[in-house]
């Protein structure tokens, strides 16, 4: 359809230079002169909108919106300020906490929540046709998935939650994820055995593909900032924020959310797998029990799911009724039946089948999903850049009679079919398989499983071994054993957010995972156990976490890095961690740092990410708040140290608004430490730093065309790590220190 | 091996600096710092600060050995009686050449074994004796850069001695 740009997309076009120029007219002061102070109130002020405006393609503009505003201040955003008739995403829902995705009230974007938000039920959909023909009549290409899919982000009001002790309590902002049934299946690297290497290139590829996604997203959405920043017309007045401990960076938020999104469907996790089956079919057709008999065989014939996935998951029908050509009379009877036949997980629901425009009175816009996968951004930006001009409006428009009618089903099928059923299923599966491994007895018996069978080539037998060693050859365990099922308890339980049972599940099936030398799996519970244990809110001794979590890290990404080559995996596990030891505060930061190195020295990460992850050691560095008026124990110098590195990276990758922001920081930083000098008599290290503010002073302020013969010079350089600019000055720097040394 | 040795005041500024490598096993004392690594080496020793001044009121010895590591850097650190830091950085360089074999067991090889720690202790205190002279000066006053090239040519000495 031909999408006509929505009129808010030019109203900040003609008010924002106005409104923007009191406040940047303010910041424009020397930054040496404001930076003594962090509480300057203007910083903080400035803070809200640390993001410059864009303007470019408006129509694209939508899709950069998850960093177009840090998630705290959505409202207070630039583009969104003074021009009413933008209805912003988040409205829809009215949340009550406002309208942030992230809920959660004071911490938006928090690590935390992204990380809780991250692992929730996978639940899969099966449409008939009828129903993929209404929806695409809705104006979503994809069918019934893409329409769903932003309000399982989104359940309204709060879904009590029982644990494995029967204790009830009310989780706020629980989720679902919807997929396509049967997509994003990835299979265990067959070559994947002991005798074989070199044939993991598949994983590998699909692995770095991944990242690769992950960070080209990220730096897309940052050159969508520059490129706005620049057609600015005051763009000279160069950033003077530095980077927010509090809140985390929209783009880092940004990078963690696409790094966790999209879960394939893997062999050495569950959290990808369907917890639940949404089937819908519609009343249009003549023969509905019988396509409901059809989807099913489906899933039981050719193109089901592998045999690592339990095909036992719950199965919701749906019956769509359309309310402009179906008779309801018909719908309810039909509706009824399948009451009868299918028992209590049956919802009817009832849609309009035709497309609303925004101009119609009751239309709300359908705010994007916040969970999109990498590579779906990615292909959506391109297709937003190939066609410039014709470039649809992503945004889609529905009913609110729809909204509220999907919003109700979900909220229902969540609160009284999926958290149920998983609740049962936890504790089947933790009084049936988990306790009979605790306790004494339980050790017994696996002692005896290990060496009553002994012998060599355990794990080589394959398929045919006799139940001595669950672990199939092709590098997974069927459905039904019982380190699979295991596995899938504490899963569910972390997705219940029941982080104890979940932990206490993963101790024990990180030493089995072992003793089969089911690597990737063996990694994969590593992590989550520490995962789960950093999660919990209980104080965590600095011997446990040497003991614990350093080993269970430790073997998590040497698993994952080294012996599977699955750099996703192994990111992801020191991606997390880093963020949970950094919310504890104390000595765990150290910790966090520790492995935030680590994370830079596997040489895993591309540019964007190592800028980033450089950034968020500086932040984490600077969370660490010292005892007494000294500040002992502070790392305000490691945090300042980190932000120049963060800086470099940033203008190695040729990215000056996230350089320049890391640089105000540094500068903040070691211009509030106690002492006098900050690193400015160190000669090499202080001039390092002002040739890096220089060449990003050029680079801001010429639009590029002024600094273009720097640019040649360093791209001459460019092999051996290039300083951009910074050449003449080191040189000179290098040759008084020798005369300072001999006289 | 390269070292690069500061001396840091209380004010963070730098008292003294000296770059210099191993003399041990045939090599020529000169340091194999890069350009670019020039300015990374004194962030990183100027960052290692926030460590010297929480591991020093833990450690009853003036010697708090090594407190820091970045990436293969390691920092080893001395507080003298007037909060001075003597900090030393030393980069273990893996591609020596042919003498790859000599160079493993050569002292800085493994930079936390206790033949260097005791090692760079012994140039500490030496460093330390000459300090203290130097800084009996009666125009020295605190805070002040040493530079003197008697006490540079006694650090030198030093280095080409133990390190």
């Amino acid at each position: 359809m031909p999408a006509s740009p929505p009129p808010h997309n030019d109203a900040p076009s003609s008010e924002e230079p106005l409104q923007a120029l009191p406040a940047a007219a303010a910041l424009v002061k020397s930054p040496l002169l404001r930076s003594v102070s962090g509480q300057d109130p203007l910083t903080m002020s400035s803070s809200t909108e640390s993001l410059p405006y864009r303007r470019s393609n408006p129509v694209a503009a939508s899709l950069y919106a998850s960093t177009l505003s840090p998630p705290g201040s959505r409202s207070m955003s630039p583009a969104g300020r003074g021009s009413p008739s933008r209805v912003l995403a988040g409205t829809v829902f009215d949340a009550p906490s406002g309208p942030l995705p992230e809920g959660a009230g004071e911490k938006p974007g928090d690590p935390l929540n992204l990380i809780v938000k991250a692992f929730v039920p996978h639940v899969a959909i099966q449409a008939s046709s009828d129903v993929q023909d209404l929806a695409r009549s809705k104006g979503f290409k994809n069918g019934l998935w893409e329409l769903l899919r932003p309000f399982g982000e989104r359940i309204q009001g709060k879904v009590a939650i029982r644990d494995s002790n029967g204790v009830s309590k009310l989780a706020e902002d629980f989720s679902v994820r919807f997929t396509r049934f049967g997509a994003d299946v990835e299979h265990p690297d067959v070559g994947f055995k002991q005798q074989a290497s070199g044939q993991e290139d598949q994983g590998m590829s699909r692995d770095k593909r991944t990242l690769a996604a992950v960070e080209e997203v990220v730096d897309r959405h940052l050159s969508y900032a520059e490129q706005s920043f620049l057609n600015m017309p005051q763009h000279s007045q160069s950033t003077t924020q530095g980077l927010d401990i509090e809140t985390t960076s929209p783009y880092y938020a940004l990078f963690l959310r696409r790094l966790l999104s999209g879960m394939p469907i893997v062999a050495h996790e569950t959290f990808g797998h369907p917890v639940a089956c949404v089937v819908a079919v519609s009343a249009r057709s003549d023969d509905s029990v019988g396509e409901l008999r059809q989807i099913y065989e489906t899933s039981q014939g050719p193109n089901r799911l592998p045999p690592w996935v339990d095909g036992d998951y719950l199965r919701y029908y749906v019956l769509v009724h359309d309310e402009e050509n179906d008779d309801i009379q018909r719908s309810m009877a039909l509706f009824e039946q399948m009451k009868r036949h299918l028992g209590l997980h049956c919802h009817l629901l009832r849609l309009r089948s035709s497309q609303s425009a925004e101009t119609d009175d009751d239309s709300i816009p359908l705010p994007r999903s916040e969970w999109i996968s990498a590579t779906e951004e990615l292909a959506e930006i391109k297709k937003s850049e190939d066609e410039e001009d014709d470039f649809e409006d992503p945004t889609r428009h529905i009913f609110e009679s729809d909204a509220t009618a999907i919003r109700t089903f979900i909220r229902e099928m969540v609160t009284q079919s999926i958290v149920p059923t998983m609740e049962r299923h936890v504790s089947i599966w933790n009084d049936q398989i988990a306790s009979r491994r605790r306790g004494f007895a339980g050790r017994f018996m696996n002692l005896s499983r290990k060496f009553n069978f002994g012998g060599g080539g355990r794990s080589s037998t394959g398929s045919s071994g006799m139940g001595k060693d669950n672990y199939d050859a092709a590098g997974f365990f069927r459905a039904d054993a019982p380190e699979a099922i295991m596995r899938k308890l504490a899963d569910y339980a972390f997705m219940l957010r029941d982080f104890k049972l979940a932990h206490s599940t993963y101790e024990l099936l990180r030493t089995d995972f072992a003793d089969s030398k089911a690597w990737k799996h063996h990694a994969a519970t590593n992590e989550m156990a520490a995962i789960s244990l950093l999660i919990q809110t209980q104080q965590i001794t600095s011997k446990t976490r040497a003991e614990t979590i350093d080993q269970m890290l430790e073997s998590a990404f040497y698993s994952y890095h080294t012996r599977c080559s699955a750099p996703f995996g192994a990111m992801r596990s020191l991606t997390l961690c880093l963020e949970l030891l950094r919310l504890r505060g104390g000595t765990s930061v150290d910790d966090a740092s520790r492995w935030g190195i680590r994370l830079l020295e596997s040489r895993i990460l591309g540019p964007v990410g190592d800028a980033l992850i450089k950034e968020r050691l500086a932040i984490c560095h600077a969370s660490k708040e010292g005892v007494g008026s000294w500040h002992w124990g502070a790392r305000y110098r490691k945090s300042a140290a980190w932000s120049v590195l963060a800086a470099d990276a940033w203008m190695q990758h040729e990215r000056y608004l996230p350089a320049q922001r890391c640089l105000n920081e540094a500068r903040k930083t070691y211009a509030a430490l106690p002492t006098k000098h900050g690193i400015s008599k160190f000669e090499s290290a202080h001039g390092f730093i002002e040739s890096l503010e220089r060449a990003l002073s050029d680079k801001l302020d010429h639009t590029g065309e002024a600094s273009k013969d720097i640019d040649e010079e360093s791209e001459a350089l460019m092999d051996s790590r290039p300083r951009r600019s910074s050449g003449a000055r080191r040189t000179s720097v290098i040759e008084t220190a020798p005369l300072h040394k001999e006289d | 091996m390269s070292y690069y040795f500061a001396i840091v005041g209380t004010q963070d500024a730098p008292l003294f600096e000296y770059e210099f490598g191993t003399s041990k096993q045939g090599h020529d004392g000169l340091s194999r710092f890069s350009d670019q690594v020039r300015h990374l080496n004194q962030f990183i020793l100027h960052s290692s600060l926030d460590i010297a001044e929480e591991v020093q009121w833990a450690h009853g010895s003036m010697y708090l050995k090594c407190i820091d590591k970045f990436f293969d850097n390691y920092i080893s650190c001395f507080v003298t009686g007037a909060n001075v830091k003597f900090l030393l950085l030393h980069h273990p360089l893996n591609n020596t050449g042919g003498s790859g074999s000599r160079s493993s067991t050569a002292i800085g090889a493994n930079p936390t074994s206790p033949a260097t720690e005791e090692a760079i202790k012994l140039f500490f205190q030496e460093v330390y004796e000459n300090w203290v002279k130097a800084v009996m000066s009666p125009f020295y006053q605190n805070n002040m850069e040493v530079k003197s090239p008697v006490f540079r040519q006694r650090v030198a000495a030093a280095g080409r001695k133990y390190l």
